[in-house]
């Protein structure tokens, strides 16, 4: 009688997790989310929200494809940006049956060979890296996120006008180090604007001499590429030296280190700007509001932990907003290719697009896997720790300024 | 009207047309009659090898920025017919169109090829106008 459960047992779990069908009946989707929960959670919730936030508005409305019935099942998994941790996620998302993987990017020059070979695609939705996409040699790597390219050729577009003189900083991570390569192909032609480029070690407490040598360089303006803490540390090192350097940096100032570690000091913060996404499309705020609003609804609003003028400071979901957009697009390409065969769907992602949490087009093809183009990055500037789009880029002056405290 | 001036008119054009975005569907720029046209800048725009030109495109001024420059022009006719245009002349230069969208009043075309990246920005900005604003990164 045991044996005879056992196997019972054994049928019931063999048919859950290769029959593709939920307990209700219904078909699933499994939408794998590699994200590093452990070692940066504001990057790991922002994508497996966005992610959670699709599924369940899809799987209100319900799902079908050649006339069946699907639910999508999002499944978490921490690579605590290691990409040995995410090789062992990938076999595991792998296993359960995943018809694609959305991620931060970290691991993906050795993930995805893994998922290719049964055709998976991964989508990443926080890395920029120049060299993670390529439609030609990695035919299953998709991306909506801004490109490092797009940030460092825009960074380089809107500071070299000013006539300032750059010192290049960049950190030790890989972050920091693809940063660098953007960085040098963007400053290539107008190389006499950068007076400096500087290593900054992320495991360094104080950053002091990194930022004294910068000073010592000439320069008039920080251009900094690295991970929340270390830019932290970067800006901590300038002002506590009394040095009033503008600082230039990119979407990882959005993150709530950054404001955490300035809390004590949130003058220091006034005026960093740095490049990122634009939240709102052309056709204007609405379908960004609408998108937020949900977004509150699901989670609540991310908290930064600090206060701009007596008010709480709360983190938008733009990020969140391009791991929604994958997950659309993944549902969409699962209906178009009328099921979960992974070599359909992946084709069928080079097809299909989708208007997006903001009302943007977004879709892929076979020659072009980014789903944001270089003109998409628009400048924003803290001030009272919450930023706003600057006045002096032609984008940035038209884009409306979102709240940020509630 | 001199070069600077030119640059400077499309460029409150552009802004213009990009404040009004927020309230777009009020005040299209496809409703609006045409004022007298930009000046053509004097001589032509240095632009990647082989980069097309589609009929009737008249450039009204070339700005630097940092590594990268922006053309800007005009061409007579709705956005519709620019948008297909372009998208129509970089398939035969042997350009790329990596990425297109068209909406009421503005439309984008992004391109890849003569060794550079870039977008052209088209704005109806006003019944018989469109303009252009061409973004090229070199690659």
């Amino acid at each position: 009688m045991r044996a005879a459960a056992a196997f019972a047992l054994a049928l019931v779990v063999l048919a859950a997790g290769c029959g593709g069908h939920a307990s209700s009946g219904n078909r699933t989707i499994t939408i794998v989310v590699d994200a590093p929960f452990s070692r940066s959670p504001y990057i790991g919730n922002t994508v497996a929200n966005g992610v959670r936030l699709a599924a369940d508005q899809l799987n209100a409305q319900g799902i079908s494809a050649d006339g069946k019935a699907y639910r999508i099942r999002v499944v978490r998994i921490d690579n605590a940006l290691s990409p040995g941790r995410a090789v062992a996620d990938t076999r595991s998302a792998l296993r359960r049956h995943a018809v694609a993987i959305v991620t931060d990017g970290t691991g993906v020059d050795a993930t995805w060979q893994l998922a290719n070979q049964q055709h998976v695609p991964i989508c990443i939705t926080y890395q920029g890296g120049a060299g993670l996409v390529d439609p030609k040699a990695r035919p299953n790597v998709f991306r909506i996120a801004p490109t490092d390219h797009g940030l460092a050729f825009r960074l380089a577009e809107y500071m070299v006008p000013k006539r300032l003189k750059i010192a290049v900083l960049t950190d030790d991570s890989d972050y920091g180090q693809a940063g660098r390569t953007s960085l040098d192909d963007a400053f290539r032609t107008v190389s006499k604007s950068v007076v400096a480029r500087i290593t900054l070690p992320s495991s360094a407490s104080d950053l002091a001499p990194q930022v004294l040598q910068a000073r010592r360089s000439g320069a008039t303006a920080l251009l900094v590429w690295a991970l929340p803490p270390v830019l932290a540390k970067t800006v901590v090192a300038a002002r506590s030296a009394g040095w009033h350097v503008p600082v230039y940096a990119t979407p990882t100032a959005e993150d709530p280190v950054l404001r955490q570690q300035l809390a004590d000091h949130p003058s220091w913060l006034d005026g960093l700007t740095f490049g990122s996404g634009r939240m709102t499309a052309e056709l204007g705020s609405g379908p960004w509001s609408t998108f937020e609003a949900a977004y509150e609804s699901a989670f609540g609003a991310t908290l930064v932990g600090v206060k701009s003028q007596g008010k709480r400071v709360i983190s938008p979901p733009d990020y969140a907003m391009y791991s929604y957009d994958c997950a659309n697009l993944i549902a969409t390409a699962v209906q178009q290719a009328k099921g979960t065969d992974a070599k359909k769907v992946l084709a069928a992602l080079n097809q299909v697009s989708i208007h997006g949490a903001n009302g943007d087009e977004r879709g892929f093809n076979e020659i072009n896997h980014e789903g944001v183009v270089d003109d998409d990055v628009y400048f924003a500037r803290f001030e009272h720790m919450v930023f706003r789009p600057v006045k002096d880029d032609p984008l940035s002056s038209t884009l409306p300024v979102i709240n940020q405290v509630r | 009207m001199s070069k600077g001036a030119g640059v400077l008119t499309f460029l409150i054009l552009l802004l213009g047309a990009g404040c009004g975005s927020e309230k777009k569907a009020e005040e299209g720029g496809a409703e609006k009659e045409c004022d007298s046209a930009p000046a053509a800048m004097t001589g032509q725009p240095t632009l990647p090898a082989k980069f097309p030109a589609p009929d009737n495109v008249i450039y009204t001024g070339q700005k630097k920025t940092g590594p990268s420059s922006v053309v800007s022009g005009f061409r007579d006719g709705e956005l519709g017919d620019a948008f297909d245009a372009y998208k129509s002349a970089f398939d035969s230069a042997g350009y790329q169109v990596t990425d297109s969208e068209k909406e009421e009043d503005d439309a984008e075309v992004n391109f890849a090829g003569g060794n550079s990246t870039g977008q052209v920005k088209m704005i109806q900005s006003c019944k018989d106008r469109t303009s252009l604003a061409i973004t090229i990164r070199p690659q």
